[in-house]
């Protein structure tokens, strides 16, 4: 039996350009687009897998780390009895901050330059200018992104030791009804966290169309300045110390971190601005986040192309 | 009060902060066709499309698009399109990623922002292309890609800065091709800004012109064309009496590189040239339709309108 062919031919019709008379959606739309663009240049997603690589490598470091600490604690259970781990002061969610801030500051010293560099660099940016988009609206849109990402990074390693830690206990539920006040205290440090890192490295970022030169300066600042302001403020007495503490620029979302678990990390323990009291540390976190995204916001208010 | 066009420019002044006055009372309309902005490097081109756009504030007058004034809200730009002179694609995605995210920083939704990416990319002559990374296309390709981000949402008139910038002969005459059916087959206004009268004479049917700040020229192409034509004539021996002959005829010549030269002329010229020769006796070596250069009419103080 003969099979009839599936197409049987046809013809393609040239309609020609057609004019749009569909909704055009204001501001709204354009501040969205840009948002969604800053993730997925983050991610690498939409382009080759050199620029995958890297944010998903942090990030499965970091949930690695936590899954280990969670197996580890597990184990301590298992084998020493119920409470081992607490017991052998193992690390938890506080210290996890201190060990994977090391890495979220790397990771934001690589990707923060990807979101505002390459616009410049490339002259893209003078084709949003040109658009219903602002300056302002431009900045803050890849800002957003970029602490959504950041908080991803934070937050989900975070979330996996917490329920690696319920999970693995002997007695799950007994183990969430007591350390439930750490969801909220991860939460807020890493909110913390992730604020500062984006507004903080973003701001480097404005000012140099490379990004090479934006991450070995934000590399440098951090690994640079914290040996320096530690050593110093070991020397300097009283309050001078207390203050040259308060600039050690890696420390100043960790003592936020301190503040919300009620306990030093290896980062701040011996750190003198500690001694300033929450109050000034976190107004000093907030001041600095605030300024450094005031100043980012300032430099692309009122450009043009 | 000039009368509103697409686009109305009324007694804009432009200050810079480092004194240069880069418009002086510049006054003049665009209506719908194909209009050349032209003027050498510095004439102040690109400060009125910049006013034009809303992204500069004249220091005195104002710019009215699509009846609004330019800077009173930025939304009118969803309705405008630029291609700037230079580069401004990014080199690691795709034209027609690129496109939708344009189309969409312009307000359209995103599956309206897919189609029209695809259509426009076909009516530029990229569709083959379009998932090709941007940075390994030829210039010819790039200058159609700048073109398409410029036409994608689709604009009521778009701006052209120099759009043949850096093509070859072949590449130019397909760009002039592309602007021209712009209009004619998509029914978008075109302002094309260009230093070189050619392309603007081939392309336009209004030309402004433009030299340190001020309009010179108004007006049809064609007029414009009549009085950038003269005629070059070269001779043994006899020019005075050839000079003479011309007068009597009411012709004006001018002595220019070893020969004379005839301006504002129209087709009777060569009849009239016959004559003087024959009245003057002077051997004809050489005769031959010459462009003046722009710089020549800028010397004389601007083309009549």
């Amino acid at each position: 039996m003969s099979r009839e062919p599936l197409v049987q031919g046809g013809t393609v019709f040239d309609i020609g350009y057609q004019r749009y008379d569909g909704p055009r959606e204001g501001r709204q739309r354009p501040r969205r687009a840009v948002f969604k663009d800053g993730l997925r240049i983050a991610f690498g997603l939409g382009r080759g897998p050199r620029a995958k690589l890297l944010p998903w490598t942090f990030i499965s470091l970091l949930c690695l780390i936590a899954l280990i600490m969670a197996l580890i604690a597990g184990a301590a259970d298992r084998i020493a009895g119920q409470g081992a781990a607490e017991r052998a002061n193992l690390p938890s969610h506080g210290d996890f901050n201190a060990f994977a801030s090391m890495l979220l500051f790397a990771f934001a010293a690589l990707a923060a330059p990807e979101l505002l560099c390459r616009d410049r660099r490339d002259g893209v940016l003078s084709l949003y200018l040109v658009r219903p988009l602002t300056g302002s609206d431009y900045v803050m849109a890849r800002w957003s992104a970029f602490l959504v990402v950041m908080l991803l990074a934070a937050l989900l390693p975070q979330t996996i030791l917490f329920i690696g830690l319920v999970l693995g206990d002997l007695e799950p539920m007994v183990y969430f009804r007591t350390h439930w006040l750490d969801v909220p205290r991860f939460l807020g440090a890493g909110v913390a966290m992730a604020t500062y890192l984006t507004s903080l490295a973003l701001l480097v970022a404005s000012f140099t169309s490379r990004r090479a030169y934006a991450s070995v300066f934000l590399v440098g600042l951090f690994a640079i300045t914290t040996p320096f302001t530690a050593g110093l403020a070991q020397e300097l007495p009283g309050a001078v110390g207390q203050w040259v503490s308060m600039f050690n620029v890696t420390n100043i979302p960790l003592h936020v971190n301190d503040v919300f678990f009620g306990a030093t990390t290896e980062l701040t323990e011996d750190a003198p601005a500690r001694e300033l009291g929450s109050t000034m540390l976190v107004g000093w976190w907030a001041l600095t986040t605030a300024l450094a995204t005031t100043v980012l916001w300032s430099r692309y208010r009122r450009m043009t192309p | 009060m000039t009368a509103p066009g697409i686009l109305a420019a009324e007694h804009l002044t432009k200050d810079y902060p480092n004194g240069v006055r880069a418009l002086d009372d510049v006054s003049f309309t665009v209506d719908d066709g194909i209009t050349g902005i032209l003027g050498e490097n510095g004439a102040g081109k690109s400060t009125a499309i910049k006013i034009l756009l809303g992204l500069l504030r004249p220091t005195s007058g104002r710019a009215l698009v699509l009846g609004q004034d330019a800077n009173a809200d930025i939304t009118v730009r969803a309705r405008l399109g630029y291609m700037p002179e230079h580069d401004c694609l990014p080199s690691q995605v795709s034209a027609a990623e690129f496109l939708t995210h344009m189309a969409e920083v312009s307000g359209l939704p995103p599956k309206v922002a897919r189609t029209r990416a695809a259509d426009t990319l076909r009516h530029t002559g990229l569709f083959e292309e379009r998932y090709r990374a941007i940075g390994g296309y030829s210039t010819g390709m790039k200058q159609r890609v700048k073109l398409a981000q410029s036409l994608v949402h689709d604009p009521a008139v778009v701006f052209l800065d120099e759009p043949t910038a850096g093509l070859d002969p072949a590449g130019r005459e397909e760009m002039l091709d592309l602007i021209r059916k712009t209009h004619r087959e998509f029914g978008i206004s075109v302002l094309f800004s260009s230093h070189l009268m050619g392309d603007v004479e081939r392309t336009c049917d209004r030309i402004i012109v433009i030299n340190g700040g001020h309009v010179v020229h108004h007006g049809e192409v064609a007029g414009f064309t009549r009085e950038m034509e003269t005629v070059f004539i070269e001779v043994d021996h006899g020019r005075e009496g050839l000079i003479a002959a011309l007068a009597a005829r009411g012709v004006t010549a001018s002595e220019d590189a070893g020969g004379l030269v005839l301006s504002g002329v129209d087709e009777s010229i060569y009849d009239i040239v016959r004559d003087a020769l024959v009245a003057s006796g002077a051997p004809l070596r050489r005769m031959a339709p010459r462009r003046r250069a722009l710089t020549e009419l800028f010397e004389r103080g601007g083309a009549p309108a």
